[in-house]
């Protein structure tokens, strides 16, 4: 259940990633375009990407925690 | 005993011991001169803006070097042995006062193989020596202290050059902009800052030292 | 501390704030770009204005447009027509010479109405003159001396010519650094109280701080890099406050790894607090000492490392005060759940 949950969260990370990417190549303007507004869109998007990659972490920790408490009963 | 007579007495300890052993202090040697030789046959033709940091760069790579065994080359039941003996502190200062006179021994080897090689670009000597004193101090004390810690660990090399690369960056920084004075490249009025901020950060580094050291000891 | 609630609550409440001013209120009215930029001394030209978030066709009274060379001296537009909201042209003439010794000058462009306030756009149009001759020019110049400008008082935040909405990454960026700042202190603390009582209770929080400050460093540089490719063209600029963040996240890697390589729990927590004190003291001239002697790109800089009230207004300190709390009480709830599951497995260890 937890490897679901890692798996598809990583893989929307990737694809956010990649449509942040994909719409900065094709562009070169796109950034710079309605005043900006993108750059502060980015910011607050690689935040969130950070903290899902770290609650990825923190995931990972617990369930080698259960699965050691697991094996332990 | 007082304390300036353990220091001393320990200095002349560390020094007999290297020049016993001989090839610790001769590979030292032999590293700044295959340095400066491999940097003259890639570069040949060498701007003084680049001589001006490869020196604090070699400097920097021969001191991790040459301190990374201060507190591994005697065992530990030795050690054990001086810290009853005498003031721990004691030890830690000769240890240090012992490789800031290494280091700047080995930062007048790299000028002088520099020089030799590629000519001497430094304008103003006396300013020159200044920052080469204050960069070997505060390379000696970062690096001793750190070198402390990972001699407690396995692969203590590699650990004391991650441990300390970081802590001397601020040190670097203002060693090269000084020495970038002494060699001409740059005119900056507010050399004296410069001076009292590297004087500052050795002060504080030895500082913390010396507190945090018998907290490292205590086995 | 570790397991209430209410501070929990208060940096989301903060965080939902943040967010909701921080990208709903407006940007003051302003000028985003004229065309031409270029003019010679002698010439009339008409100068096509494009605003930004601006209301030309509310003004409420005649619109009024200078163009500033310097305190004393200003040109007044002979003639304006507003096109639409975000468009106004104004016909500007150049005397032939210009009270200046200079060969190219640069004019600030100033609009004033009542309804959208005074919109300022510095350096917006390059004035050569082919034959210099300040006496004459002084003699020659008009001046429409500039007064009775307008305020915006509606809420707004600043408008900034380079940074545009951009300027909202206040509250998303500049926090972070903030909390790292916070987190790292509150792991020095802990690792002075560790080494004073040798709890190793101590130790974890130390621990599972330096772990967040970490994080918020990470997120710190990678929006820093986002918004600064988009405003100084470079994702990495060598700034002294890039170069602070980088040298003390490379420090508590180090820290981690010095951490990673001991077995004894007891060494372990001695050591890793020794060096966590010390590259703390190391750290100082870094953060407090360097960049007051050097000159940096972010704003503030050069002798005086925080804001000045040029680069945040009344309306942004309403939203970036409570930002900074909130971002910091985020990352000290982080760091207490990697506490929390530090405590967890020390007791699974420890039981098994």
């Amino acid at each position: 259940m937890t490897n679901l949950v890692q798996r598809s969260a990583f893989l929307f990370f990737l694809l956010l990633s990649a449509s942040c990417l994909s719409a900065q190549t094709n562009d070169p303007d796109f950034m710079q375009s309605v005043g900006k507004i993108y750059v502060a869109v980015g910011v607050i998007l690689a935040i969130f990407a950070v903290i899902i990659l770290f609650l990825i972490y923190l995931d990972r920790k617990l369930t080698k925690l259960e699965n050691q408490i697991k094996d332990h009963e | 005993m007082n304390m300036g007579k353990e220091i001393w007495n320990l200095l002349r300890k560390d020094l007999m011991l290297e020049l016993r052993m001989g090839y610790a202090l001769s590979g030292i040697f032999l590293y700044v001169f295959s340095t400066v030789f491999i940097v003259f046959a890639s570069f040949i033709q060498l701007p003084n803006t680049v001589w001006n940091i490869l020196f604090w760069v070699v400097l920097l790579f021969a001191s991790v070097n040459a301190i990374v065994k201060s507190f591994v080359q005697e065992s530990g039941n030795r050690q054990l042995y001086y810290y009853s003996l005498v003031n721990p502190v004691s030890v830690l200062l000769a240890k240090m006062a012992y490789n800031v006179g290494l280091l700047f021994l080995i930062s007048l080897l790299i000028w002088a193989g520099l020089a030799f090689v590629g000519g001497n670009p430094v304008r103003d000597p006396e300013l020159f020596l200044l920052a080469m004193f204050l960069g070997s101090s505060g390379f000696a004390i970062t690096f001793t202290f750190i070198s402390a810690i990972s001699a407690k660990a396995d692969h203590n090399a590699t650990l004391l050059a991650i441990m300390s690369f970081p802590l001397v960056i601020p040190i670097l920084m203002t060693l090269v902009k000084l020495s970038a004075n002494a060699l001409g490249l740059m005119n900056d009025t507010g050399l004296q800052k410069d001076i009292i901020l590297l004087c500052a950060m050795d002060g504080l580094l030895l500082g913390a030292a010396l507190i945090l050291f018998p907290f490292l000891w205590t086995d | 501390m570790v397991y209430q609630t209410w501070w929990k609550a208060l940096g989301v409440v903060l965080l939902v704030y943040t967010f909701i001013a921080g990208l709903l209120i407006p940007l003051k009215p302003g000028i985003s770009s004229v065309h031409p930029s270029n003019a010679t001394a002698g010439e009339e030209v008409i100068l096509e204005i494009k605003g930004y978030n601006t209301f030309f066709t509310q003004s409420g009274a005649p619109l009024r447009a200078w163009l500033k060379m310097d305190d004393t001296h200003a040109l007044g537009a002979s003639e304006i027509e507003i096109v639409d909201n975000q468009h106004v042209k104004a016909r500007f003439y150049f005397p032939a010479f210009l009270p200046d010794s200079g060969r190219v000058r640069d004019f600030t462009l100033l609009l004033d109405d009542p309804f959208n306030g005074t919109c300022v756009l510095p350096s917006a149009v390059f004035i050569t003159q082919d034959s210099i001759d300040p006496a004459m020019g002084k003699a020659q110049w008009v001046n429409a001396p500039i007064k009775g400008l307008h305020a915006n008082s509606r809420l707004s935040f600043p408008f900034r010519n380079i940074l545009k909405e951009s300027i909202r990454n206040t509250y998303f960026h500049v926090p972070l650094w903030f909390s790292m700042i916070f987190l790292f202190l509150f792991s020095v603390a802990y690792s002075i109280k560790y080494l004073r009582t040798g709890a190793h209770d101590h130790d974890r929080r130390a621990h599972a701080l330096a772990v967040g400050g970490v994080l918020f460093g990470i997120m710190g540089l990678v929006t820093g890099a986002i918004w600064a490719k988009n405003t100084w063209g470079a994702y990495w600029s060598w700034d002294v406050k890039q170069n602070m963040t980088a040298i003390a996240l490379l420090i508590y890697f180090a820290y981690f790894i010095l951490r990673g390589s001991f077995e004894d729990p007891e060494k372990r927590a001695r050591l890793a607090a020794v060096y966590n004190l010390f590259a703390f003291v190391a750290l100082i001239p870094l953060i407090y000492v360097i960049p007051r002697l050097t000159d940096s790109l972010h704003p503030g800089s050069g002798g005086n490392p925080a804001f000045g009230s040029d680069d945040l207004d009344n309306t942004m300190r309403m939203v970036f005060y409570p930002a900074i709390i909130g971002w910091t009480l985020l990352g000290f709830w982080i760091a207490s759940v990697v506490y929390r599951i530090e405590t967890l497995r020390d007791r699974v260890l420890e039981s098994y």
